[in-house]
């Protein structure tokens, strides 16, 4: 009987054919595959992927196991561990939040489309994922972060430095608790103001992403936002109104001057489920996003169908996709927010530094 | 507005020469020599351009000639924001922006947006 040695290297070689769908690259040379140990006739080792919310986990740790088993002779047992580590854009260290590796901008052509549902379900599924996520609401106009994620107390402020509330293991920070019950009645420079110290005065502690939930539209706000820090990304949430979306596209070309890559768009209300009879009406049309999407080579990252379920939950404080994790539109919400993760994990790897090099 | 391939106004490398202005090399492999005065002079803040009329109200004439840039950093993932010797500070230059006032010959015989 020949005994064929099994060695790191052949297993590695067999590894190889395993391919990352987003990053088109084998997961071997995007250096996935971590504290591999052979016993015997069993492998085991780690697969370190670049976002906890994978889709493909599963179909990812299926082909590991199968090219090993297949392609290593003498292995009987694999072991596969999924793991992840969200990887940071490069980006010069001071112009960035310390410890917080992606930055995710929500924003929408005009108000009422559902950004901060949107945003508040992004952030939770994230979170619920394993990772470790920051909400930052920079809606000065309408901040509703901290009602749709039950949160009433008062970030607490020691040194300057203000403690954001945590609310379903997320991190909240919103420019509502700067105002109270009062309105906010700003001019510019005070949005400016309160803005860059919601980013930078907060003590966020090591985020994977933070998502920042902008106003409706393109204004103050928003050029304070591009212009403090390196924006990983922004996601653009539309109705499939046509009306929607062509002011949609106005926000989509301001973060394209300020060279924002545009991680992709929601629809949202894009379809509603009669709760009596089960019937699907298309009210406002159907599928204007998706179109506009392709037409502009973005991403099109899902549809979140109109249902009062997600509406109810938002209001109680408890976003959908913990309230009622099983439902259609929680899973709708699950799966844009996958999408999303691995858009987040190409742009991270296709970024290239922006140093300047003193002479 | 005019708008330039995407790789020309991606820097893949940015030097600061000292005070005395920067150099850039672009996606597309052209490489740009900016000199403190010149870039001093074509500052697109709104003291420097009329936001009405969009007339250049300071330009390089009046600027001293031994105006230096003391420092550099870039601005999010857009642009960079230079501190001149002079005390001005208010000028936002997008990446875009910059590969447009290239000054070198190939660059400034060539119509705007045309390859050089």
């Amino acid at each position: 009987m020949t005994q064929t040695l099994i060695t790191e290297s052949r297993v590695l070689d067999a590894l190889r054919s395993v391919m990352d769908p987003d990053l088109k690259r084998d997961i071997v040379s995007l250096n996935f595959i971590r504290n591999m140990t052979i016993d015997g006739e069993s492998v085991s080792f780690d697969v370190n992927l670049t976002t906890p919310a994978c889709p493909v986990k599963e179909r990812l740790r299926e082909q590991s196991r199968q090219a090993v088993l297949s392609q290593v002779p003498g292995v009987k047992d694999v072991r596969v561990n999924m793991t992840a580590e969200v990887r940071r854009p490069p980006a010069p260290e001071t112009s960035r939040i310390k410890g917080v590796k992606n930055i995710i901008a929500v924003g929408s052509g005009k108000g009422g489309v559902g950004k901060s549902t949107v945003a508040s379900n992004i952030a939770v599924s994230l979170a619920k994922s394993g990772a470790s996520v920051g909400l930052l609401d920079a809606d000065i106009y309408g901040p509703s972060i901290p009602i749709m994620m039950a949160s009433s107390g008062e970030p607490e402020v020691s040194n300057q430095i203000i403690q954001p509330v945590t609310a379903h293991g997320v991190k909240l920070m919103s420019m509502g608790y700067l105002s109270g019950e009062m309105p906010l009645i700003w001019r510019g420079p005070m949005a400016h103001k309160a803005l860059q110290q919601s980013l930078l005065g907060v003590n966020w502690g090591e985020l994977d992403y933070l998502v920042v939930d902008l106003p409706p539209g393109t204004g103050d706000v928003h050029l304070t936002l591009v212009q403090t820090v390196p924006v990983t990304g922004a996601v653009i949430v539309s109705t499939p109104q046509d009306v929607g979306l062509q002011i949609s596209m106005k926000t989509l070309r301001m973060f394209q001057q300020t060279k924002v890559p545009v991680l992709g768009i929601v629809e949202n209300m894009s379809y509603y489920v009669c709760p009596h009879c089960g019937g699907r009406d298309d009210i406002f049309g159907h599928g204007g996003a998706k179109k506009a999407a392709e037409t502009m080579g973005i991403p099109f990252l899902g549809e979140i169908p109109l249902d009062p379920a997600i509406r109810k939950h938002s209001d109680s404080g408890r976003p959908v996709v913990l309230a009622e994790p099983d439902s259609a539109s929680a899973r709708a919400l699950s799966e844009m927010t996958g999408a999303l993760a691995q858009q987040i994990s190409i742009q991270a790897f296709r970024t290239i530094p922006l140093t300047i090099i003193e002479e | 507005m005019l708008t330039i391939p995407e790789e020309r106004a991606t820097p893949a490398e940015i030097r600061k020469k000292g005070g005395q202005g920067m150099a850039i090399r672009w996606g597309d492999g052209h490489e740009s020599t900016l000199g403190a005065r010149y870039l001093r002079g074509l500052c697109p803040c709104a003291q420097c351009v009329s936001e009405i009329s969009g007339q250049r109200m300071v330009s390089e004439e009046h600027i001293a000639p031994d105006v230096g840039v003391e420092a550099a950093r870039t601005v999010g993932n857009y642009a960079l924001h230079f501190s001149f010797s002079d005390g001005h500070t208010t000028g936002i230059y997008s990446f875009e922006y910059l590969r447009r006032i290239c000054p070198c010959p190939a660059c400034a015989a060539a119509e705007p947006g045309e390859d050089a």
